[in-house]
């Protein structure tokens, strides 16, 4: 922990007042304040945070953190390069602060489920994710629970059933979807509330694929938890093991050499082309236009077999460890790449052009959809999502890593919030994370790739700019072990907000506003 | 719109490459295609089960419908409802919150039925196995035909998977 700074004191001091005391800080190693302050104090302290702006990124507990006794609870909000981590401490249960901050619902859900933690005034206090099959009293975060098969309840009646939201009325009816769905895609449930044709109210119920992601970490060295990383969600391996491994070597301060984040970088944007390139044509196919369609599954495929190429895996996994990269990329693999790029360019404007052309994709995109700019600071929406409703932030931009600091990319903001608004976005960053790579292959540096990394003990907050939009890992090192490790992914805030987005559509626009925001179920049930 | 029919004969003719011809590709698919004629009536049915993996497998399993692989051709369909289905391809480790939608879909499929665990972790659990929030590998509470490891098996893994069931079926017949 580094000491702060007078100007951080009188910062705190503007945004929580003078009454609240700030004695209590200290600066994090990844660029993060950390506040504690006492629980009375708590509720005082987070409505003057909403007031000036914050947005709620992250609530998650630990285990006898700092030599506290029980567990602590941590809330990290955000206001562009800001990042404050607010501890309360002292005996009593907190309030819910689900009401000023809504994305604070699902984390103080998740809260409950993992540690049996209650919070005062809770308006939901349904369990999150753990399930019907889950005993009661079972709480799998706390330390004190073994990482261990358990013997999931089996007599499950009727009265166990999940209480979903009830919608009554004259001529509302329910479409229960899911959790397995009429295509190739991940599981979750979708109870739509319809009047006539229109949708009159979504409510979601994921986690179905609850794997146990963060307790598997714990107890390993950060070397082996680079396979759990890539398991968070598939596509986003290279996103999901960067901020992981960004994480342990912010607390081992180890200096990663250039080359390796020339390389990381390079792999990030590859990893953003083909996940855009995907949801392009996913959105194409669910609009029934697959002329266009297949002019992006062709690239997505192409762009799959180059990641095969430059690193033997087609989601180009096994490349990011602590302290750099696993191997390096040689200069003529590189200048290889850089000539595919030109050429899928060149392909990818040419579909582009067909997409745009036609006014029945235009007639389905367009007003469908829409997410209100007004949700992005309480449900703290990030990535294309926002950025398609008049969001500024990319994490690449305010919380500068590895060499984007020199590589800034161009931060493409649409107003209209529907799915155009999304698939022109993220054209647009297909575009500019070319002329990233391009740019970077032409300038990277010779030199090793690997930092000598030795895990040391402490706790870090690190941000990445997934294709999703803002991933986040705050991980704990003990006795050279991770001790605790809270992933949470852009989709965990952004699935929220198509709650909100299908309102007033009709259902069988729902897989196209889906695919537009490209949430990974796998990556928000961890 | 004569200005456009016009044009169409006018303009220069925009061709593209064809995307490469992948010879294993078309060996296996031909080779499922006689399998399939013989053993289900010229066309399979496939109903993708997803129980707790990690997305990749399923990207796979969707690549298998693009241009380059386009396995429909084969006799191969991937159909919405398990009620249609003669295959189950299954992805990711059986978690506790799935266990009972996946029992329920192998239940809703009509016999003869195979199942086919695609990746690791549902061959075994995989990186998961023996942990709180997973039962482990597919054939805990299915009976599996066919195991096609891999993290994840690619495209072509997976299609030379469907080949060897074939092959299995046929015996079995």
């Amino acid at each position: 922990m580094i000491p702060v700074p007078d100007t951080t004191k009188s910062w705190l001091i503007d945004i929580l007042g003078p009454d609240i005391p700030v004695n209590r800080v200290a600066q994090g190693t990844g660029g993060e304040i950390y506040l504690r302050i006492s629980t009375p104090d708590f509720p005082r302290a987070v409505a003057r945070i909403a007031s000036s702006q914050f947005a709620l990124i992250g609530l998650f507990c630990a285990e006898a953190f700092e030599n506290t006794k029980g567990t602590s609870i941590l809330y990290v909000f955000e206001k562009q390069e800001n990042l404050l981590v607010l501890i309360p401490e002292g005996s009593g249960t907190l309030p819910s602060i689900a009401r000023i901050f809504p994305s604070a619902s699902w984390f103080e859900r998740e809260c409950r489920d993992g540690f049996g933690i209650e919070f005062e005034d809770a308006f939901d206090t349904r369990r999150l994710f753990l399930h019907e099959p889950y005993p009661e009293n079972f709480y799998p975060l706390k330390k004190s629970c073994v990482n261990a098969p358990i013997t999931p309840r089996s007599n499950l009646g009727p009265a166990d059933e999940y209480p979903f939201r009830k919608v009554s009325g004259e001529g509302v009816y329910q479409v229960p979807v899911g959790p397995v769905h009429a295509g190739v895609i991940e599981p979750g449930h979708f109870r739509f509330s319809v009047i006539g044709e229109t949708i009159f109210n979504l409510e979601l119920r994921m986690f179905y694929k609850h794997r146990g992601i963060e307790k598997l970490m714990e107890g390993r060295e950060p070397h082996a938890c680079l396979p759990v990383a890539e398991a968070v969600s598939g596509d986003e391996s290279v996103a999901n093991t960067t901020v992981f491994c960004m994480a342990a070597e912010q607390i081992g301060e180890v200096t990663v050499p250039h080359r390796a984040w020339y390389i990381r970088s390079i792999l990030l944007e590859m990893e953003r082309i083909a996940s855009h390139l995907g949801d392009e044509g996913g959105m194409l196919v669910d609009v029934g236009f697959p002329l266009g369609a297949n002019q992006f599954s062709v690239l997505r495929e192409d762009m799959m077999r180059e990641n095969d190429r430059i690193t033997g895996s087609r989601f180009l996994r096994g490349m990011v460890c602590p302290g750099g990269v696993a191997r390096d990329v040689p200069d003529a693999e590189l200048a290889n790449l850089a000539a595919f790029l030109v050429r899928l360019k060149k392909r990818f404007q040419v579909g582009l052009k067909i997409v745009l052309s036609t006014t029945s994709v235009i007639d389905r995109f367009a007003t469908t959809g829409i997410v209100n700019r007004s949700l992005i600071l309480p449900l703290a929406l990030s990535g294309p999502v926002a950025r398609a409703s008049g969001g500024t932030e990319d994490v690449r931009v305010s919380h500068p890593y590895g060499i984007y600091g020199r590589y800034i990319p161009g931060v493409k903001t649409l107003h209209d919030g529907d799915v155009l608004a999304r698939f022109t976005v993220k054209a647009a960053e297909v575009m500019d994370s070319l002329d990233l790579i391009e740019r970077m292959i032409q300038e990277i540096p010779q030199g090793p790739v690997q930092g000598n990394f030795s895990a040391r003990d402490g706790y870090s907050l690190a941000l990445v700019e997934s294709a999703r939009g803002e991933n986040l890992c705050w991980l704990w090192i003990r006795n050279g072990r991770v001790e605790r490790c809270k992933v949470r992914t852009a989709s965990f805030c952004n699935w929220q907000a198509i709650e909100h987005a299908v309102q007033e559509n009709i259902p069988p626009d729902f897989p196209v506003i889906n695919k537009s925001m490209n949430l990974s179920y796998a990556g928000t049930d961890l | 719109m004569m200005v456009n029919a016009l044009s169409c004969f006018l303009k220069e003719k925009v061709t593209e490459e064809e995307p490469v011809r992948d010879e294993d590709v078309e060996r296996i698919g031909t080779a499922i295609q006689k399998e399939i004629n013989a053993v289900f009536g010229r066309s399979l049915a496939i109903r993708e089960l997803d129980t707790g993996s990690d997305n990749a497998a399923e990207i796979e399993i969707n690549n298998l419908s693009n241009p380059y692989y386009d396995i429909e051709r084969f006799g191969i369909t991937f159909v919405a409802s398990p009620r249609h289905a003669d295959v189950l391809l299954v992805t990711g480790a059986v978690t506790h919150n799935m266990a009972i939608a996946a029992k329920k879909t192998y239940d809703a499929m009509p016999s003869p039925k195979f199942v086919i665990a695609v990746g690791d972790e549902a061959c075994n659990g995989g990186i998961f196995s023996g942990t709180y929030a997973v039962l482990g590998g597919v054939d805990k509470i299915l009976p599996v035909d066919l195991k096609i490891p891999g993290n994840p098996p690619t495209p072509k893994e997976i299609l030379a998977g469907l080949l060897a069931l074939m092959k299995k079926a046929r015996g079995a017949t």
